[in-house]
């Protein structure tokens, strides 16, 4: 007799599934038959998927499953009143007090008297509450949420979509070319620990050009549970920058997605910086859908203490004549843990195909750890691909060299690791924004040990 | 002044200096010359203090102070400088910025003013002219994609902004043509002065014709085997290092 297969869940499984019983009807989008549908597949999803763990090899390095073991009630963001001072405080002066159109969402809840709803409309720019726009979806997000890039296999972006309460929707016209970066400002609230689910929707039309920062910074939340996903559609020819700045607190869950589609002929320029959490998962999905496109994705962990930080990319070249570049730098302190994860799929027919990717690590302390996972699957045969990872302490003949020039020793560290760093946020093509992370860099260093 | 007495040192378990005398007064050149493993780099590394070189009986003494006894950056900053053999590449550190961070990090250990940046520039391209380097190469990250004679006029560069009072060139003319041999030794002799010391560490004697010491040390098996005057460096030419315990030179 077969014995119908009861799957254990743990607790924090279990109440996922209980906080989206609770909270369904009242979510952003409940009466609509669309949303509603689409919230209830995801759920269905996450139900059958459960929680990854480690036997699964994409989180083989970070097993939420383990790791997640309660979940915090669904926040709300009104009522968090939000100075500038208090951005300032969350984010970094010197992210806060960059020149660009903002927008401010704190836990979800769009802030229209913080946001520059005006100056990005006569740029071009159509800009919307996510939560507003659930609630009656125009036809363009109803052919684009969730369907950028989609995949059926992941349980966090599943829960993502089954518990979204809000973001931003942005679509940026055809030919619109941006003359300042817009600023998508996360935050979370004050007080009692809480579960954050924010999606961005992102259009960049045909020919457009522009370049989106995402910063996440907290108010004084405790124990933040964070699950943020931007879903990204570039047109032909459109060039889309995309930087994201995280400063989580250090008892935070900062779980990110991108879902990245690009049109024939686009550019996707890509820089994640991370610094806070106590452990973070930055996912980065991007699919080659139109020939001669470009990608470049990017980023910095500066990491100490006990963090933990993940970023899992994969690159799926599925049309002939694309190039896709990785670089990611580490500097792990104390106990931290860092991991890289990156697979490509090289279609069959997607010739001429250009893919590197290379991943370093500088490790200060005898308790850091490194974790370098390439994963190429190749399956036309007139490819350039190739990989490289590096992990390895200060360079002694390096530091010997400065010291001999009269740079005392902490300053000598000092300096090697910010030209470690430095080849990573060379890739940040604006200078505003590259000066800031070296300054946010350098605040770091200041902070960490010998 | 530099006095050297009885030094034994060794590296990685090995002992490379076995008793080494040395005597340098103050604006005098002293060349050492010797064959290969007979300690030369040894002795300019550990004069400017790296780790794995452990002093296991001797002294240094430099302007009456302990030497040893001093971190590689204090040592800077009491005026010591070594023109290393293979200058590192530092990739992500502009020439420029290392420059004026060394320059200010001593100025500053001594109780000197830093310059500001207009100064420092200014400071800096009278001494690069002089030794045929462009402002435009020091833009680029420190020795990264440099030449063999750029890296070795980039150490002259800094001996020059550094103003060190004890100056040890480690084999500077090493893969060095005639043309950049001749420019580096300008660049070294126009800092010679009284109030400097140099030590010129070098394999061939024909360095020594462009930079004339005041005296020649041949060391042998980790000790100075003879001393002689700058005659000393054309004897050897001619007679090789064969009695030195060497090949030809």
């Amino acid at each position: 007799m077969d014995l119908p297969v009861q799957q254990f869940r743990t607790e924090a499984e279990q109440a996922y599934l209980d906080l989206f019983e609770a909270a369904e009807n009242a979510l952003p989008g409940a009466r609509d038959p669309f949303v509603a549908g689409l919230r209830a597949n995801a759920i269905g999803t996450y139900g059958r998927l459960g929680l990854p763990h480690r036997r699964i090899e994409a989180w083989k390095y970070t097993d939420l499953r383990t790791r997640l073991t309660g979940v915090n009630p669904l926040g709300k963001g009104e009522g968090v009143a939000v100075s500038e001072a208090a951005l300032s405080q969350a984010l970094g002066a010197e992210i806060a007090s960059l020149p660009a159109y903002r927008l401010v969402v704190v836990e979800g809840d769009l802030r229209a008297e913080l946001s520059d709803f005006a100056g990005l409309k006569s740029a071009g720019v159509e800009a919307v509450s996510l939560a507003r726009a659930l609630e009656k979806p125009p036809a363009w997000l109803k052919e684009t949420l969730a369907q950028v890039n989609p995949r059926k296999d992941d349980a966090v972006l599943a829960l993502n979509a089954a518990l979204m309460t809000g973001g931003v929707a942005l679509r940026i016209g055809d030919g619109v070319i941006l003359d300042k970066p817009i600023h998508l400002i996360q935050l979370d609230g004050e007080g009692e620990p809480a579960s954050i689910f924010t999606r961005n929707v992102v259009i960049a039309e045909p020919g457009s050009s522009a370049t989106v920062l995402e910063s996440f910074g907290s108010l004084g939340l405790r124990a933040l549970q964070r699950n943020a996903v931007t879903e990204l559609r570039i047109g032909a020819e459109a060039a889309v920058k995309h930087f994201k700045v995280q400063r989580d607190r250090d008892d935070a869950f900062h779980l990110s997605t991108w879902l990245v589609e690009l049109g024939p002929d686009a550019r996707y320029d890509a820089f994640q910086f991370s610094t806070g959490a106590g452990l973070a998962r930055n996912q980065v999905y991007l699919r080659f859908a139109g020939e001669g496109a470009a990608a470049e994705i990017s980023g910095a962990f500066l990491l100490r203490a006990r963090q933990h930080c993940d970023t899992t990319l994969l690159v799926e070249h599925r049309v002939p004549r694309c190039i896709s570049r990785e670089l990611f730098k580490g500097v792990l302190d104390g106990e931290a843990r860092g991991v890289f994860q990156g697979k490509i799929v090289v279609s069959p027919g997607a010739q001429k195909t250009d893919g590197k990717q290379m991943a370093g690590a500088l490790l200060l302390s005898e308790t850091a750890e490194f974790d370098s996972k390439p994963e190429l699957e190749i399956f036309a045969d007139d490819v350039v691909c190739g990989h490289g990872a590096t992990s390895g302490q200060i360079d002694e003949n390096l530091l010997f060299y400065l010291e001999a020039r009269g740079i005392p020793k902490e300053a000598a560290c000092a300096l090697l690791i910010q030209a470690f760093v430095g080849e990573a946020l060379e890739r940040v093509e604006d200078e505003a924004l590259r000066d800031a992370l070296g300054r946010a860099s350098a605040a770091w260093l200041g902070m960490a040990s010998g | 002044m530099l006095e050297i007495k009885n030094l034994h040192v060794n590296v990685e378990g090995r002992e490379i200096l076995n008793g080494l005398d040395l005597t340098l007064p103050q604006g005098e050149v002293h060349a050492i010359m010797g064959p290969n493993g007979s300690g030369k780099s040894t002795l300019a590394y550990v004069l400017a203090g790296k780790e794995e070189y452990e002093v296991t009986a001797g002294s240094v003494t430099w302007k009456g102070e302990d030497l040893l006894a001093m971190e590689p950056s204090d040592r800077a900053a009491a005026g010591v400088f070594l023109a290393f053999q293979y200058p590192m590449e530092i990739p992500g550190v502009a020439t420029m910025t290392f420059l004026r961070t060394a320059v200010n990090a001593v100025r500053k250990a001594r109780g000197e003013a830093e310059l500001s940046t207009p100064d420092f520039l200014r400071f800096v391209r009278e001494k690069a002219q002089a030794l045929n380097i462009e402002l435009e190469m020091l833009k680029r990250p420190l020795n990264v994609g440099f030449s063999g004679g750029e890296k070795k006029r980039n150490e002259i560069l800094q001996m020059a902004l550094l103003e060190p009072a004890l100056c040890v060139l480690d084999e500077t003319d090493s893969g060095l043509d005639i043309d950049a041999v001749r420019v580096v030794a300008a660049g070294v002799n126009a800092l010679r002065s009284p109030e400097r010391a140099m030590l010129v560490i070098t394999h061939y004697q024909r360095l020594l014709n462009y930079i004339v010491p005041d005296r020649v040390h041949v060391l042998s098996e980790g000790r100075v085997a003879r001393s002689g005057g700058p005659e000393l460096a054309l004897e050897l030419e001619e007679s090789g290092y064969a009695e030195f315990g060497g090949e030809a030179a």
